[in-house]
Order: C-alpha cells, then sequence, then structure tokens
C-alpha cells in the first residue's frame, strides 16, 4: 500500500478511482499521564507520554485507513489529511482521510533487466 | 501569616526551578535542533505538491508522520499570565511552538533519511488536539503534527555523469 498526501505518485498511473477512506479513533488519556504532564508543566520539556498518546492514535487511525482501503481492492491511497477535534475534555479525536486508488507502475523498474549472456560449455 | 509565607516561598521556588531548569532544557533543544538541521541540510524539503526534482526510484514515495508535545514551564506560564494584563507578544509561548514545529519537522526528515529518501515535499505542519486539552484553563503545550511524502530527488548540477561515458579504451 502506498500512502501519500499528494495528488499523484511520481512513477506510477492512478488507473481507478475507489472512493473516500477514513478512520479514526478518539483516545482519552490517563491520570498517570496527566500528572506526569503537570509535573513537566513546571519545568518545561517534551511532554513525551503526550506524544506517545498522538503517536499510537495516528497510527491506530491510518491503520483503519488502509483496512478499508485494501477492503475496496486499492492498492494506494493518495491526498491524505489529518485532522483533530476536541470531543470533552480529556478526550480527542484523530481522524485520518485520502483517496483510495488502484495505481500501475509506469515503466517496470530497471531491476527485469533478464542479461544472462549463454556460457559456452565445455 | 506563616501559611502565606509558606505559599510564597513555593512559588518563589517554582518561579525559579521552572527559570533555570525550563531556560537551559529550551537552550538545549534548540541547540540540538541547530545540529540535526545541519546533518540533513542535504535533504530537500519543500510545501510544494509537486515532487520537485524527482527522479524514478525502486522506492515509491511514502507518507511519513512526526509529532511532538511539548510542555511550557512555571516561569513561562506565569510571564505569560502577567503579559495577559497588558496584551502584547508573548515571546516565551513563540520560542515553544517554534521548539514544537522544528522538533516535529526535523522527525519527519530524520525518518526520511532513515529510509534513504533523500526529499520530502508537500510538508504539512498542523496544531493538533491531544486528550481535549484546548479547552480554556487547561495546561500550556504545543502539540504538532508534521506530515510530508518522501520521495528520492537528484538536483540538476549536481547530477553526476555516467561512468560509462568515460570509457576510454
Amino acid at each position: 500500500m502506498i500512502v501519500v498526501n499528494t495528488e499523484y505518485i511520481p512513477g506510477y498511473r492512478i488507473v481507478e478511482l475507489r472512493g473516500l477512506v477514513q478512520g479514526n479513533t478518539v483516545r482519552a488519556k490517563h491520570l498517570g499521564r496527566d500528572i506526569a504532564a503537570g509535573l513537566k508543566n513546571l519545568v518545561g520539556g517534551e511532554l513525551r507520554g503526550y506524544t506517545e498518546l498522538l503517536t499510537e492514535s495516528r497510527r491506530e487511525a491510518m491503520q483503519r485507513m488502509i483496512q478499508q482501503a485494501e477492503q475496496l481492492g486499492a492498492n494506494a491511497i493518495v491526498n491524505v489529511r489529518f485532522s483533530t477535534s476536541a470531543v470533552t475534555q480529556g478526550a480527542a479525536e484523530m481522524y485520518v482521510y485520502g483517496t483510495a486508488v488502484v495505481v500501475h507502475p509506469e515503466q517496470p523498474p530497471q531491476t527485469a533487466q533478464p542479461v544472462e549472456p549463454e556460457t559456452p560449455q565445455a | 501569616m506563616v501559611e502565606l509565607l509558606c505559599t510564597l516561598a513555593t512559588v518563589v521556588v517554582l518561579l525559579v526551578l521552572g527559570f533555570s531548569v525550563g531556560s537551559w532544557t529550551e537552550a538545549h533543544h534548540f541547540h540540538s535542533i541547530a545540529l540535526r538541521h545541519q546533518r540533513l541540510q542535504h535533504m530537500l524539503v519543500s510545501d510544494l505538491p509537486n515532487f520537485p526534482y524527482a527522479v524514478p526510484s525502486s522506492m515509491p514515495p511514502q507518507m511519513l508522520v512526526g509529532e511532538v508535545v511539548v510542555a511550557s514551564d512555571y516561569f513561562k506560564s506565569f510571564a505569560a499570565s502577567l503579559r495577559n494584563l497588558v496584551g502584547g507578544r508573548v515571546q516565551s509561548y513563540e520560542r515553544m511552538l517554534e521548539r514544537a514545529r522544528q522538533e516535529a519537522t526535523l522527525r519527519v526528515l530524520e525518518q526520511a533519511h532513515a529510509l534513504g529518501y533523500n526529499a520530502v515535499c508537500n510538508l504539512r505542519i498542523e496544531s493538533v488536539d491531544v486528550g481535549g486539552n484546548t479547552a480554556p484553563g487547561r495546561m500550556p503545550m504545543a502539540s504538532v503534527l508534521a506530515f510530508g511524502t518522501a520521495y528520492v530527488a537528484q538536483l540538476p548540477q549536481s547530477s553526476p555523469a555516467p561512468a560509462s561515458a568515460h570509457d576510454a579504451s
């Protein structure tokens, strides 16, 4: 599955459009992370717990989107966008969407070169 | 009376702690950002949607994502709340957002570099919501999501002549 946030993929031709695919996840942070974040807010720096939360939810949303694309028989997703929204205080949604397409390589890569000179048999 | 003094002392200690540790962390982070940018200088980064200088490659382009959440410190939050009385520019928060943006971008570039790509296009940098923290009165923090498409590029002037052309039999 090729996933890009551009409208096309260089070296590939879009032959079929399979429609919009999307994935979302709503994640709540837990108290431990809140306490750690509260302490970190005194001295500054990266909030690792929240970064992880973001990474996890983004991965899961993307996985769901890719699953949908697979079900539609697509082999690529183009023009992917992210969006988040606060559902309540303490939970946020991560939403990712894109267009599922079928792509074919324009030319087979140069790896396919059967160069096997015939060795004369002694 | 004693209680008031205790509260005041706590605030002063937190302010000093926030100022010293926060400033040090920030300086350290900016230094690390500069170093990493230097190491990734050869990469072609743009927010153009059209793959500048792309060359055919066996690796298909791939979207990469980097995210980071950076907290403010006690001193900065305090200074910002004072600033709120008179209005104007809040430089400490500007720096906090700058740190988060640079860090998220670098994470995208580092992933691209590790995978063997040398260019990233259509780079988008967004502020996102983590755990419903945009509600008023919550902790000040900068959460940034950066994403872009990594591909293989070659600048025209740096393209080496094919070795076979120099065959002097």
